[in-house]
């Protein structure tokens, strides 16, 4: 069963056209991890998935909720967003962790605001998806309190408040030093083996290749190569993407 | 010149004593001007901000020549086109109105802006956080920009709020008994114009070093969360 089905998206900022026509179909449970240059429209084609940009072309459709582009932002239009959005969780790489707001506040948001759960409700489902990504310790931290992986660890604690359909994660790992880069990938990593749905625009090549069940690879707005990510790696076909692969290495 | 200082201390401290209930009474009248004032600005502030940051149409231009207007002519010649000025179009209002009238436009114009700056410097990315959970626009607002935005405003609204304590002394010209204009009626009948003034300042002083005081530790209770 496919979750998420793209068909035809295209983007362009002014004249510049960043997307291209771009489909992709993924499975439920299945992993697809998104590599390629640095402009390549990654974020872009993230972003277009939940509508935090909205698409010029194309059709978007996330487990139930499907949306064309094109229709008049009306409030049923903004109401279909919204749905669509409740259902995709999103990573981004800069966390945009609640600042005023202590870790399991940032996890009780959603649920309070959005499903109108009672706060004793919020605060245990917060706790415990703050448990299972390993800051059980630290609930009552503010995020200026916690160290970069500690705060990408709420941020996907607080995407999943919501039990998404599917997560995205825009470079979860690109702002954090180096040593802390691990503890993130295996909360995804962990999410991977419970069964979740997810996109990841990342550099991580050895997550890749351990986690993906498919690696997609972008340049100038559009899909140059994808496949099985130990073939992608060790056999790209595309030029584009040997070039790619040298480079990063 | 050695006879008048030996006849009279430059400083004459029963002066003070006697003309201080007066004076005090006259306080009241700066606070409340200030407080009332001070109220309808932050209403016109705010709104006017809100109307700008979200481009309503009409509207927003009214805001901003409001502003600009504001902004752009000194507070005393507002005073006198709304005391003076009005009632030629047939409205006439008492002298405590038209004073809090003209404060709270004036303070209202500048508290637009500093609301407008302190929303607008919230990082694009926590309007991203909060409608990619499926906020709508305006929940995002109120649960997570503004309680952040106001965090970042109290500096500029403390500074706001002191400069409108000064200004009410403008209302003096068009005869408010506030604290300036009681001083130089004490001083017309006791001819004492340094005392009283500097009696004057003295109060003017207590009152904004408390309020500064207060809105320090205001400002410093919401940022606790700021600290490592
Ligand atoms: N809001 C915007 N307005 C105008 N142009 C934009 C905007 N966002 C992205 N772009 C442009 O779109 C192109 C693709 O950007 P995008 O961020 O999607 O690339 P990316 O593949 O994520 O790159 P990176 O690896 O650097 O994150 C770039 O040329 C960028 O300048
Ligand atoms: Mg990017």
């Amino acid at each position: 069963m496919q979750v998420i089905e793209v068909k035809n998206l295209k983007k362009a900022f002014g004249d510049n056209p960043v997307l291209d026509g771009v489909d992709l179909s993924v499975n439920k449970s299945e992993v697809v991890v998104i590599m390629g240059p640095s402009g390549s429209g990654k974020s872009t084609f993230l972003r277009c998935l939940t509508y935090l940009e909205e698409p010029n072309a194309g059709i978007i459709r996330i487990g139930p909720h499907e949306l064309h582009t094109g229709g008049k932002l009306d409030r049923k239009r903004k109401k279909e967003i919204r749905e669509l959005r409740k259902k995709t969780g999103f990573v981004f790489q800069s966390f945009n962790l609640f600042p005023n707001k202590t870790a399991i506040e940032n996890v009780m948001e959603g649920p309070l605001t959005i499903y109108g759960v009672t706060p004793n409700e919020a605060k245990e489902l917060a706790e415990s998806l703050l448990v299972k990504v390993g800051l059980g310790d630290r609930c009552d931290h503010y995020p200026s309190q916690l160290s970069g992986g500690q705060q990408q660890r709420v941020a996907i604690a607080r995407a999943l408040s919501l039990n998404p359909t599917v997560m995205l994660y825009d470079e979860p790992t690109s702002a954090l030093d180096p040593e802390l880069v691990r503890e993130v990938l295996q909360v995804i990593k962990d999410l991977a083996e419970e069964g979740m749905t997810m996109v990841i625009v990342t550099h991580e090549m050895n997550f890749a290749r351990e986690v993906a069940d498919r690696v997609i690879f972008m340049d100038g707005g559009v899909i140059v190569e994808q496949g099985d990510p130990k073939e992608l790696f060790d056999n790209p076909k595309e030029e584009r993407t040997k070039r790619f692969l040298t480079m990063a290495e | 010149m050695i006879e008048s200082l030996e006849g009279s201390e430059v400083v004459d401290v029963t002066i003070i004593i006697d003309s201080l209930p007066s004076l005090l009474k006259a306080t009241i009248m700066t606070l409340f001007l200030s407080c009332i004032s001070v109220l309808i600005a932050l209403v016109i502030g705010f709104s006017t901000a809100l109307i700008r940051i979200l481009k309503i149409k009409v509207v927003y231009e009214i805001a901003s020549i409001y502003i600009s207007v504001i902004r752009g002519t000194p507070l005393l010649v507002q005073i006198f086109v709304i005391y003076y000025g009005l009632p030629q179009i047939g409205i006439s209002l008492d002298p405590i109105s038209s004073g809090v009238m003209a404060l709270s436009l004036n303070a209202g114009a500048y508290l637009s802006e500093s609301f407008r700056a302190s929303i607008l410097a919230v990082d694009r990315g926590q309007m991203e956080a909060a409608i990619s959970m499926g906020m709508t626009y305006g929940q995002a607002m109120r649960r997570i920009i503004l309680p952040q935005s106001l965090r970042i405003a109290i500096p500029t609204l403390s500074n706001s709020f002191i400069v409108l304590v000064k200004d009410t002394s403008l209302v003096s010209v068009i005869t408010v008994t506030e604290l300036l204009q009681m001083s130089s009626l004490i001083i017309a009948k006791t001819f004492e114009p340094l005392t009283i003034y500097l009696t004057a300042a003295a109060i003017y002083w207590i009152l904004i070093t408390f309020f500064t005081t207060l809105f320090d530790k205001f400002e410093k209770r919401s940022s606790k969360h700021l600290v490592r």
